[in-house]
């Protein structure tokens, strides 16, 4: 090369040089106009979900979810569709989307690919169970008393009783109506593939391995699937973001529950809003305790100034200004050694007010409530402490409460409960097993007035009293709460009982019914009911 | 003009001619093949790496409660923090694979035979400092790849009989990491050992200069034509045009791919998938596939040969009496290098 | 060189000959120019990114702080706010129209040379113990080389929201 030449080269070197620094510039200014809040955050779209989001994006496809998703925090960092959406051709629910393996349900286990720690906190946590209330009251309130539920191996269906004006086709009645759009969306349905025969293909069938892989792979050939080979699914148990539903991988639980599908916000996820599509109402009326509680109060006031958006959102450090539920019962908080959020909600809480009789939460390993009285069998059984999850939630009162405080509260609030306990929850427990014991009442749920007065007291109104207790609100504690306990027990329980024993009486069943009527004395003499004026106690009788 | 010269001349007596003569040494044809100019790359990438280092260590704050809060600063906050610090990382990681190849042109060539063999030590201490270099800078950062990855790396260290408690004491300030590890590694990566390497290529560049290079002639050349050429100015030009073509490269590898931020170490938390930056694969593989001690000792061994080389080579040739016997070795040699690092990159454990 | 080779041995007329140098020299001048100005552009604008790397982009005047209200404060009276970061702020009343220009918020960090200074309450005057400099209660030069160049003690910014006192001051903790 001539020595000219090798000098142009440079010249020309020089300047581009020069122009990729113009480059570097153009980046630079790029970056503070989106620290400066001038322009979006940039969003990566991975080559992988390019096509997702140019089709999905146009105005006759779905551009909600990509609008959703430009704002996440995954669109920044370059997380796309198929990153979330990906499955193995051996996945049940899987089926090719031009040229991309996906599934429509993204799993805790999906999620777990990234997020491990989250989605193993999360499945050891009691919101993961919320799928297993088969068997429960609520369950039977919502699929027998208000719907109707078929005999083994039937259909949940029953006949209209006459035309509905418009809609000729309505020819049957879906008998589970009731607990797909009312429990199920709340504590999680069991997702069911449809089988070529209308009935759901759910996890049991499919047995899955750990890896989310069915086992049984004898009813893929049941599936039914559209034309393009997808899976279609049971329409009662999907749509659905309960939390602890129940996925056809084997996982447990939904996070967009609380992470909201596509923009998966922790902002939101932090917010009370967020709880109260669940806690809410007149059985568990949290999100309203909440509200009427000073926390809640401060909460709708500094709002803005709580550095919602912070990345760790770390009590102490990123906010001090009122707990949301977050706060307390999830969220990281600057006294512990590394500050870390937990996604198992039960970390922090030491009584459980869900039961008829409150129950202290010394745990097993496998999550149990351990019942055992006797000190040294417990001292075996018990894992988890109720006493260190009291201790966790301490932690994060002492950030604006000084230990006398909190200790005192703690005072209240046990005092309140075995107040609760002790003279409403176990005599009524106790009553009503008498009845059942002297087969007074039947032993079918809810078809005798004084099970749905027994159901009120503790259900309703008496977990009122003590989740008012336990997150400050006065008024849920009281009027709410023990005002219609005592009114449901007094009023209504005690003279229920008492008139079923008189008519076991005039129909002969006289055993049985000095059998109720002793317990009932039992309790009615016990110092804590001697208010009654014994003229008042006589005339009941 | 000639009264400042003259002025000059007389407070420092160094005389132009003599400076150019001394310097102007004659460049073989043979260095006109871009190839040959791998040595003066990682010298180049050395020096942006000291000016860009010493930028970074304006703002970075070398304890571990504040090593990663400064350098996500220098990241997100500083004005450029991002391109400097990206250059940096980017320049790091040319110098060692242009040391490489560097290496493997000199052993191919045989360019380390008598009488540089003393050359090729010091240049295989230039490339241990170079690992050590890229290792402890990467631990500054202070993420949970890079904490993992120092705490694995002493843990290996411990396995050497003998001397690897002690080493392992002496890399880490203590058993496990702790609170002076950090000012530690940056002390090694900030001053001893860039000090360290500015001496051994003093000598090593002196050396070259003494014995001159090694010349080589190829097949399309005429024995009749000039066998030099100028260094000033034809050679430097060609010196100037690789430093350009870098610092480009360095810039769009910057903006391109930048230099992002893992999440904070975690002591606590080990990752799923836990690997060393990608000039250690070869090492992280061959020590997953032998246990402990016998890993790191066939370790030291390759070590051992590799820096002994020259005088092995002598010996083999002399021996098996075939000319090309390092070639063969080395085509081996690299092949298992290259078979190593893709095996580690390419399977998560 | 090869094509330098070539041109020897080509037989050309002396005019022409001389026209190709000077094209040759003219073109030999713009190499090395546009060699100069390359060099210059590109390691020009790198220096200038360094420059900009090296200067602080972090703002230090701090944040809105509160103080006091305005109702528990009458005029004459002076009291001392210590900012997070350390800085000792004097406050005082001047005025009573209830607006920020009643208030003067008196750095203690001398202007001469950024001693500490204090109050001396038997002599009425902020003094500086570097040089001997003294400010009034109003932070006005009354000696030393403070006065002799009319340096007044510097004043943080304040400003009255609500009938309450905010005053602008760092945050960030050096120790």
């Amino acid at each position: 090369m001539q020595l000219r030449t090798k000098r142009t080269v440079i010249g020309l070197l020089g300047l581009l040089f020069m122009l990729s620094l113009v480059l570097v510039q153009a980046l630079e200014v790029a970056h503070r106009r989106e620290q400066a809040g001038l322009a979006a955050a940039h969003v990566i779209v991975p080559a992988s979900s390019q096509s997702c989001v140019t089709c999905h994006g146009q105005p006759q496809q779905s551009p909600g979810i990509v609008d959703h998703w430009e704002d996440s925090t995954h669109a920044q960092k370059g997380v796309g569709c198929v990153d979330c959406h990906r499955a193995d051709p051996d996945d049940v629910d899987a089926f090719t989307h031009y040229d991309a393996v996906i599934a429509t349900v993204v799993t805790p286990l999906d999620c777990s690919r990234c997020h491990p720690k989250e989605y193993q906190e999360f499945e050891g946590s009691h919101h993961a169970k919320g799928g297993n209330i088969l068997a429960s009251l609520d369950n039977f309130l919502a699929e027998e008393v208000e719907g109707f539920r078929a005999d083994e191996g039937g259909r949940h269906f029953f006949n209209p009783h006459s035309p509905t004006p418009g809609r000729p086709e309505i020819d049957e009645v879906n008998g589970m109506a009731s607990a797909f759009v009312g429990c199920q969306q709340c504590h999680g349905s069991k997702v069911g593939l449809l089988a070529t025969d209308g009935t759901a293909i759910t996890v049991d069938d499919l047995k899955p391995d750990e890896s989310g892989k069915p086992t049984n792979l004898a009813v893929l050939d049941k599936l039914e699937k559209d034309e393009d080979g997808r899976p279609k699914f049971h329409p009662g148990t999907w749509p659905n973001t309960g939390i602890g539903r129940i996925n056809l991988d084997g996982s447990l639980g939904s996070c967009s529950a609380c992470h909201s599908r596509h923009d998966f916000s922790p902002r939101r996820a932090r917010q009370p809003e967020n709880c109260g599509k669940c806690h809410l109402g007149p059985d568990h009326p949290q999100k309203e305790i909440y509200e009427e509680s000073k926390h809640g109060v401060a909460f709708r006031d500094l709002k803005e100034h709580m550095n919602l958006d912070a990345e760790n959102w770390v009590l102490g450090q990123d906010y001090t200004q009122a707990p949301t539920c977050a706060t307390c019962h999830m969220s990281a908080h600057s006294r512990q050694g590394t500050p870390t959020v937990t996604h198992d909600a039960g970390q922090r809480i030491s009584w459980s007010n869900r039961p008829p009789v409150s129950a202290w939460l010394d745990t097993d390993a496998e999550g149990k409530i351990v019942t055992e009285t006797d000190p040294d069998v417990r001292r075996e059984l018990v894992v988890h402490t109720a006493e260190q999850k009291r201790m966790n939630m301490k932690q994060v009162c002492l950030h604006c409460h000084t230990n006398d405080y909190v200790n005192s509260f703690y005072k209240q609030y046990d005092d309140f409960v075995v107040l609760y306990n002790e003279k409403f929850a176990k005599p009524g427990q106790a009553i009503m097993a008498e009845l059942g014991k002297q087969e007074l009442i039947t032993s079918t749920q809810f078809d005798e007035e004084i099970e749905w007065t027994w159901f009120y007291l503790w259900h309703h109104e008496g977990r009122r009293a003590r989740h008012g207790a336990s997150m400050m609100a006065p008024d849920y504690s009281h009027w709410h709460g023990m005002y219609e306990v005592a009114e449901r027990f007094y009023i209504e329980l005690i003279p229920q009982a008492r008139e079923i024993a008189a008519h076991a009486a005039k129909e002969g069943k006289q055993e049985q019914a000095d059998a109720v009527n002793a317990v009932i004395d039992e309790i009615l003499a016990r110092p804590e009911h001697a208010w009654r004026k014994p003229e008042e106690a006589a005339d009941e009788e | 003009m000639n009264g400042v010269r003259n002025w000059i001349q007389e407070r420092i007596p160094v005389s132009g001619v003599e400076l150019a003569e001394v310097t102007n040494e004659p460049v073989p044809n043979h260095l006109r093949r871009w190839w040959f100019c791998l040595g003066g790359t990682p010298a180049y990438l050395f020096v942006v790496q000291i000016v860009t280092g010493i930028l970074l260590a304006v703002y970075y704050q070398p304890s571990p409660e504040t090593a990663y809060e400064s350098v996500r600063r220098i990241t997100e906050e500083v004005n450029y923090g991002w391109y400097i610090r990206s250059v940096h990382k980017w320049a790091a990681t040319l110098m060692i694979a242009s040391v490489i190849l560097h290496q493997m042109r000199v052993y191919f060539t045989g360019a380390y035979r008598r009488p540089r063999e003393i050359n090729w030590m010091i240049g295989m201490c230039l490339l241990l400092c170079t690992l050590l270099i890229g290792f402890t800078g990467y631990s500054l950062v202070f993420e949970q790849l890079s904490y993992w990855g120092a705490t694995v790396a002493a843990n290996i260290c411990d396995m050497i009989p003998f001397v690897g408690r002690l080493a392992k004491q002496l890399l880490l300030a203590g058993d496990e990491y702790n609170e002076n590890t950090v000012p530690r590694f940056y002390i090694l990566h900030a001053a001893i050992l860039p000090a360290t390497m500015i001496l051994l290529l003093v000598v090593h560049i002196a050396l070259i200069r003494m014995h001159g290079v090694s010349e080589l002639k190829f097949e399309d050349e005429t024995d009749d034509g000039p066998g030099h050429y100028d260094f000033f100015p034809d050679h430097f030009y060609t010196e100037l045009i690789i430093g350009l073509v870098l610092m480009i490269l360095l810039s769009v590898l910057a903006t391109v791919f930048p230099a992002i931020m893992g999440p904070r170490a975690d002591p606590l938390t080990t990752p799923e998938v836990i690997k060393p930056e990608w000039f250690f694969y070869a090492t992280f593989r061959w020590l997953k596939l032998f246990s402990g001690t016998f890993a790191v000792l066939s370790m030291g061994f390759i070590v051992f040969v590799m820096f002994t080389w020259p005088f092995i080579d002598t010996l083999l040739r002399r021996v098996t009496r075939i000319e090309e016997i390092s070639v063969w070795i080395g085509i081996v040699g690299v092949f298992l290098l290259v078979a190593l690092t893709t095996w580690e990159a390419l399977v998560p454990h | 060189m090869p094509d330098e080779a070539q041109d020897a041995h080509t037989d050309l007329s002396a005019a022409e000959n001389a026209d190709r140098t000077g094209r040759r020299r003219v073109l030999g001048r713009f190499a090395s120019f546009l060699m100069v100005s390359g060099l210059a552009a590109g390691y020009g604008m790198f220096a200038a990114l360094i420059g900009r790397f090296l200067y602080p982009n972090r703002d230090f005047s701090g944040v809105w702080q509160f103080v006091t209200d305005l109702g528990g404060f009458p005029v004459g009276q002076s009291l001392l706010f210590r900012s997070p970061r350390g800085q000792q702020v004097v406050i005082s009343r001047l005025k009573d129209d209830g607006n920020a220009g009643d208030f003067v918020a008196l750095s203690s960090i001398c202007p001469h040379l950024g001693c500490q200074v204090h109050w001396e309450s038997q002599n009425d005057r902020f003094f500086c113990p570097c040089h001997n400099g003294a400010f009034d209660a109003a932070g006005q030069p009354l000696s030393g080389p403070p006065k002799d160049d009319n340096q007044p003690l510097p004043q943080f910014p304040l400003k009255v929201e609500n009938n309450l006192l905010f005053i602008q001051a760092g945050t960030d903790r050096l120790a």
